[in-house]
């Protein structure tokens, strides 16, 4: 059994694993920065370090949503990359059985780019698994780069 | 904790003192080699040598690095026969003992990089090993000085070498006391700051501690004694180092005695003679606390979130007293809020900084390397000044430096051969200046009276026009992968490695970088880097109805767009921005809009002020909305790939709890690829 954070997008359920999850928080809006990928909805700060946000609408290719009061961001860790996302409601944290998990169709997970890699059918309501790493694009991080301007070591990872 | 983490702590230290002391191995055999080319010897540095090593020697034994024990031990027992016998060291034995120490560098570098250590080669342990049999060992000369046998044992040969060489020089040798107390320290008045300004009117060849009864007069029961070389008087002396003039004795005794006899006898003493050396040199170190920078980081980031904190403080008295509330007492509070951290400010960069002196300290040794494996002949002048930068810019620095020294010495600079056809002086001169040019920025130049760089050649290999200007040539030179072997060649071999000066100059520092040749003259490449990073003193300005901050330092003016003063250029083709003119006291500034390059939504066609910076020199103005103000700001690194773009340097906070961009404007512009036209307009 293992927990899982569940989030809404456009009606759809996702999980995502809870060991991959830093923190959640409402969402009032990012800085934008120029020259980002359009799925990026800007940068915001968290725990003092200035981290991405993916809007996953954006990203899955769905209509882009207003703000609403139920909007959050979740601030996802993986590979040493700090990114938080946009959803449009995170409230639950639930345990699945990680041997129910079923291979996503392979017509789902063409749809989907691969964002999708399992799905888990809870009673009636059915959860789609992400793929966290796909959905942040490649990983080529480059730490030489990372801290250009401050003389600070860059800080790959949050203490948790 | 387990043992294996302990020691990895306490490789870190032993790391760090390691390097310390092979800095000072280097710089002090250099001096001796200095030395004994001008047909002097320098006894102290063969001395401060040998103590750099034993103290390596010692230490890598503690920390089982045999490898570095095996060479240093060898160094160590060399230099000991030399300490003592006071004769000068051959150069031969010179360059076997730079190698060694570059020996346990390599190791040293290696253990850092978590490798294991090498054990030597036998071709440097035979070398070393040799020079054994060089050691000769030359009879102390007589010593007719009026000194007690207990203090005249504990002196080496070459100090008492030292000492009657300057009465025969004409000097006065003078042995001065002082008795240590809580009274006189409350005076200021302690070891190191009688040192100090003795050495300022007096050599001192050595100081000595000695034990005294304790009475009222030296309650530590501990007297220093100083022996002096001097040509001023005991009065002065006296005035000077701030002690009674009674306590200053003659050393110059007019008979010869039979000393020599007695210093047979005090043999066994000698071997204690290290052992109070380091007694009284732990007086002299001692307040001095060696800190890892990451601890720092840590005090420095914690000064981040009370910058930020304030400045939100700042805003919630702002909103009371827009509600008419009466701020006054909390204002007042602001401001001593405000100073106090300026203050703690200043003191954790202060902490931060290193001389630059450190930063230049081991070019002697590079290009004493090159000249060797060059068979140039080069004479180095350096002028390090006396500024201070910060630890994280000086280490970036140092690679940059090695770059141009090395260019200039490998291919700048001709064979003796070649220089004599050509009229010049056999020896080549490179020289090195570092000079703080504001409190900000540090300047930086490099320069050989080589070659120069045949700016045609150049631009042949890279296949494009050949520059009209300096700024041209410089572009030309950070060609990615330009070339570097056939330049080097035929024309000046400027190639090699600028594109890496360059990317941690500009991009890395936001510093400049500019180049000046003249064909058969030599080369000069001046670097500006900004003393220190991570929080400056920035501009905010609103752009598109989003906030952004550019550091002062970058901003090399603020103007007001006057339409009148404008001029369109005609759109290009390739869909670039739009360039206009602004006319800048006379001088045709090229102007770009902030808006249109980040596609922000204007309110006007024009921003009615613009930001002037200097791309390699050149004049370039961002039109904006409207500036804010301006204010410290602590820069955060933008690490993500998927927000990282050219221009944006990183993120800041100005209280309001989101991020603004923190803009480089030089490299934004660099990015447009947008030639600075100003260049040509300027005289």
């Amino acid at each position: 059994m293992k927990l899982y954070v569940i989030f809404t997008l456009a009606g759809t359920e996702y999980a995502l694993p809870v060991d991959a999850v830093l923190q959640m928080q409402s969402f009032t809006g990012a800085t934008l920065v120029p020259g980002a990928p359009a799925y990026v909805a800007g940068i915001v700060t968290v725990r003092g370090l200035v981290v991405p946000v993916i809007d996953l609408r954006v990203r899955f290719g769905l209509p882009p949503a207003e703000l609403t009061l139920d909007t959050r961001i979740i601030v996802t860790e993986s590979e040493g990359r700090v990114v938080a996302l946009r959803v449009d409601a995170a409230r639950e944290v639930l345990k699945l059985d990680v041997d129910k998990h079923q291979p996503a169709p392979s017509v789902v997970s063409e749809r989907a780019s691969g964002f999708v890699h399992a799905v888990h059918a809870l009673g009636t309501r059915l959860l789609l698994l992400m793929d966290l790493s796909k959905i942040l694009g490649e990983s080529s991080h480059d730490p030489a780069r990372a801290s250009l301007v401050d003389g600070t070591k860059a800080r790959p990872q949050l203490p948790s | 904790m387990t043992a294996t983490a302990d020691l990895k702590e306490f490789i870190a230290a032993y790391l760090v003192e390691a390097e310390e002391h092979l800095a000072v191995a280097n710089a002090q055999l250099l001096a001796v080699e200095s030395a004994q080319r001008k047909g002097d010897t320098n006894p102290r540095a063969v001395r401060e040598t040998f103590r750099s090593l034993h103290t390596i020697k010692g230490l890598s034994a503690m920390v089982g690095v045999e490898p570095v024990v095996a060479i240093a031990h060898r160094m160590e027992t060399f230099l000991r026969d030399f300490d003592r016998s006071g004769a000068p060291l051959p150069l031969p034995a010179i360059d076997a003992l730079l190698k060694g120490v570059r020996g346990i560098e390599q190791r040293v570098a290696a253990l850092g990089r978590g490798d294991g250590a090498a054990m030597p080669s036998d071709e440097l342990l035979a070398a070393l090993d040799s020079l054994g049999f060089a050691a000769v060992s030359t009879a102390p000369p007589a010593a007719p000085l009026d000194l007690e046998p207990a203090l005249l044992g504990k002196l080496a040969p070459f100090e008492i070498e030292q000492l009657i060489r300057g009465i025969n020089a004409g000097k006065r040798a003078l042995r001065a006391e002082f008795t240590p107390s809580p009274a006189r320290a409350a005076e200021g008045m302690t070891i190191n700051s009688v040192r100090e300004r003795m050495a300022a009117v007096a050599e001192i060849v050595r100081v000595l501690p000695r034990a005294v009864p304790v009475s009222p007069g030296a309650p530590g029961g501990l007297c220093f004694v100083l022996l002096l070389l001097t040509s001023s008087t005991d009065q002065a002396i006296a005035e000077a180092v701030g002690i009674d003039v009674d306590t200053l004795h003659r050393l110059h005794r007019e008979v010869e005695a039979p000393i020599l006899a007695e210093r047979g006898n005090v043999s066994p003493e000698m071997a204690t003679s290290e052992l109070e050396e380091d007694f009284s040199d732990a007086q002299s170190r001692r307040g001095v606390v060696r800190v890892e920078v990451s601890r720092l980081d840590e005090a420095m980031e914690g000064l981040s979130s009370l910058i930020v904190t304030r400045f939100r403080l700042a805003r919630a008295v702002a909103a009371l007293n827009k509600r008419g509330i009466n701020t006054r007492e909390l204002s007042e509070i602001m401001v001593d809020n405000a100073r106090q951290l300026r203050d703690l400010r200043a003191a954790i960069v202060r902490v931060r900084m290193v001389p630059v002196g450190e930063l230049l300290e081991r070019v002697p040794l590079l290009v004493r390397g090159l000249r060797r494996a060059t068979n140039r002949a080069v004479r180095l002048e350096l002028e390090g000044g006396t500024a201070e930068l910060d630890k994280s810019v000086s280490e970036r620095l140092f690679p940059v430096i090695v770059h141009l020294v090395r260019n200039a010495v490998d291919h700048a600079i001709e064979s003796p051969d070649e220089r004599e056809r050509r009229g010049k002086p056999e020896e080549g001169l490179l020289r090195i200046t570092c000079g703080a040019r504001s409190n900000t920025r540090l300047e930086i130049t490099v320069t050989d009276d080589g070659r120069g760089i045949d700016r045609a050649a150049v631009a042949r290999k890279a296949g494009r026009n050949t520059p009209n200007d300096n700024a041209g040539l410089l572009d030309l030179l950070c060609i990615p992968g330009l070339s570097t072997r056939d330049i080097v060649t035929t024309t000046s071999g400027r190639g090699m490695g600028m594109e890496i000066v360059k990317r941690t100059i500009v991009d890395e520092l936001g510093g400049e970088l500019e180049v000046s040749s003249e064909l058969g003259k030599g080369t000069t490449f001046t670097l500006r880097v900004p003393l220190t990073i991570s929080i400056v003193d920035a501009f905010s300005f609103e752009c598109g109805e989003q906030r952004f901050v550019v550091p002062v330092a970058m901003v090399d003016e603020i103007i007001e767009v006057d339409s009148e003063c404008l001029a369109q250029v005609p759109a290009q083709e390739d869909g670039g921005p739009t360039v206009d003119i602004i006319s800048r006291r006379g001088v045709a500034v090229p102007m770009l809009q902030l808006a249109q390059i980040f596609r922000l939504a204007a309110a006007e066609k024009y921003g009615r002020k613009a930001i002037v910076v200097r791309r390699a020199g050149a004049p370039i103005a961002f039109a904006v909305d409207r500036m804010l103000g301006q204010q410290e700001v602590v820069i955060r690194p933008i690490n993500d790939v998927l927000v990282r773009a050219p221009g944006i340097s990183g993120a800041t906070d100005l209280g309001d709890g989101r991020p603004t961009l923190v803009l480089d404007l030089v490299a934004l512009s660099t990015s447009l690829n947008v030639r600075t036209g100003a260049s040509r307009a300027q005289p």
